[in-house]
């Protein structure tokens, strides 16, 4: 199998996506877990001094900054494209080929991320009204190998 | 939290208003309207000198459906790994961004805000590799080009599956089967001698090539050609009057011979090489089993077309030579027939010999290539050395 990666936006002119990104889980409310849609997270605030931001979730402040990624990440959409099956004379013959239509799959890079705001301290509570809840859990990445795309 | 909207001073919201946002102001992240695990969207950590390749649509993923997806450039394989994260990484996309709306075709109530997508468990990144071209030689194997009427008519169109059941491999079949670069499929196919007949890549069969190569060699007597001087066109006459195709005389010269200028006629001129040619006699002359070293070399010069000199340094990487008591012998174990992997390939040496000396083993270990690993690295991961007494070779042998 041949997947081809498409690009439609061209060079240079790859909409730029943000990342914010956080130590630990954001835990929601038992009563938002199943309408989080639209849910505000918290507030992103940046600081007076250059590339300093604060991250106000519930009653949690974070402090982080804005660094940019050493290799950028793009942003690939899997796309699976349908083909009509082809009418098979041998049908009876062949009924598992002619019941499966053809897909075709196709990654499109619709985005690029040159920048996260990374918080990686451990919040500083605030005396506000709880909302949200940040957990801390800490783990080295790890690597596993990825499996062909279907 | 409520939002102080004298501070809020970017302008729109999104990516762009998270990327821009001013010293002294703030902004408010939420879930996005179609926030979910959306698990068509990956996250692939990219070089920048490879940027330009992926945003020019010049990179494929290729691999079958039980195979590690590979990505490749038109010379460059590489492994796609998964990098798992254990932070929380919100992605959020640009504004303006008619991908993503609700049911409703809603982007949402706020613009001032920036929405939460996805939460990203990790990203992708690319691994340089030694292209996987193991898998090739057996493909075409499968159907070896053993006559000419083993041509298949390229107006008989034969649907994908049939190919693949007659074991004939269109170049799009292959790429799509083999996980290489287009640049390093090509290659292999010229070290494996394969030859485009009628739009399928095919290996000529040793013995069928044999007979080419022959009847070239008595034709060069009967017509008093010169081996290092061959006219491609008069040579491809003869041969086809003879019941070979021209595609087939082309590639005998190909594998033989270097192509030499053309003549002010605008005719190809080949050289055989000799080496080429000797190789190929005394492979014929072990194909029965191992020898004694006197008797094939009896045999091999018999064998090759006059003014030729045969060298047993050409057999590097081709013959292995042992010595039993008082005798030698000689036995064909060509470098060709070896895996390509450095982990297969070592095993296969080791179980040819247990021990190894550098200049025995270097021949069939020097076309290994493997990404960030020097020969030494090689080396060093797959052997063990020994060296009997101080100042004697260096022994090879398996970890």
């Amino acid at each position: 199998m041949k997947i081809e990666v498409k690009c439609s936006c061209g060079d240079g002119n790859c909409p730029e996506w943000a990342i914010v990104e956080i130590q630990g889980m954001i835990e929601v409310q038992p009563c938002f877990k199943d309408r989080i849609q639209n849910l505000e997270i918290g507030i992103l605030c940046r600081t007076s001094s250059e590339e300093n931001y604060t991250f106000t979730v519930g009653y949690h402040e974070l402090s982080g900054t804005k660094m940019k990624l050493k290799k950028p990440y793009l942003i690939l959409k899997k796309k699976r494209t349908i083909f009509e099956s082809i009418p098979d004379d041998d049908e009876e013959e062949d009924i598992s080929k002619a019941n499966s239509p053809k897909t075709e799959t196709e990654l499109e890079v619709i985005g690029i991320i040159r920048h996260r705001i990374l918080f990686k301290t451990r919040p500083k509570p605030l005396i506000s009204k709880p909302q949200v809840v940040v957990n801390e859990k800490k783990s080295g990445p790890r690597t596993v190998a990825v499996p062909m795309v279907e | 939290m409520e939002e102080d909207p004298g501070k809020s001073g970017s302008g729109g919201g999104g990516a762009e208003g998270i990327i821009n946002l001013k010293p002294n102001s703030s902004m408010p992240i939420s879930y996005h309207p179609s926030f979910g695990p959306h698990e068509d969207l990956l996250l692939l950590e990219v070089d920048e000198k490879l940027l330009p390749h992926i945003l020019h649509q010049r990179v494929t993923v290729r691999g079958e459906c039980d195979e590690e997806a590979v990505l490749c450039t038109s010379s460059t394989t590489y492994a796609i790994k998964f990098v798992g994260n254990s932070n929380s990484i919100f992605l959020i996309p640009p504004f303006e961004n008619s991908e993503f709306t609700d049911e409703n075709g809603e982007k949402g109530d706020s613009c001032k805000a920036a929405q939460v997508l996805k939460l990203a468990s990790g990203n992708m990144e690319l691994v340089e590799i030694a292209p996987r071209l193991g898998k090739l030689k057996s493909l075409l194997m499968e159907n070896p080009y053993r006559s000419e009427e083993d041509s298949v008519d390229p107006m008989e169109e034969e649907e994908y599956l049939e190919r693949g059941k007659m074991g004939l491999y269109r170049w799009e079949d292959l790429v799509a089967k083999v996980q290489a670069s287009d640049e390093e499929l090509r290659a292999e196919l010229k070290a494996l001698s394969a030859v485009e007949i009628n739009g399928y890549w095919r290996i000529v069969d040793d013995e069928y090539i044999d007979v080419v190569l022959s009847m070239l060699l008595h034709n060069s007597v009967l017509f008093g050609w010169n081996l290092t001087s061959l006219n491609e066109d008069e040579i491809s006459s003869v041969l086809e009057s003879d019941g070979f195709s021209r595609r087939i005389s082309l590639h005998n010269l190909e594998v033989y011979g270097n192509k030499l200028d053309t003549d002010m006629e605008g005719k190809c001129v080949w050289r055989l090489d000799e080496k080429r040619i000797c190789v190929h006699f005394a492979k014929g002359v072990l194909k029965e089993g191992k020898m004694k070293m006197d008797r094939f070399m009896e045999e091999w010069v018999q064998k090759i077309p006059a003014r030729m000199c045969a060298d047993f340094e050409m057999l590097e990487g081709e013959v292995l030579v042992e010595k039993l008591g008082v005798e030698t012998w000689v036995r064909a174990f060509s470098v060709s027939s070896l895996p390509l992997t450095p982990a297969d390939r070592f095993a296969a040496l080791f179980r040819e010999k247990q021990k190894w000396e550098m200049k025995d083993l270097h021949p069939y270990i020097r076309d290994l290539r493997v990404p960030g690993v020097s020969a030494e690295g090689l080396l060093l991961k797959y052997t063990r050395r020994t060296q009997p007494t101080p100042g004697a070779e260096l022994i090879f042998s398996a970890r």
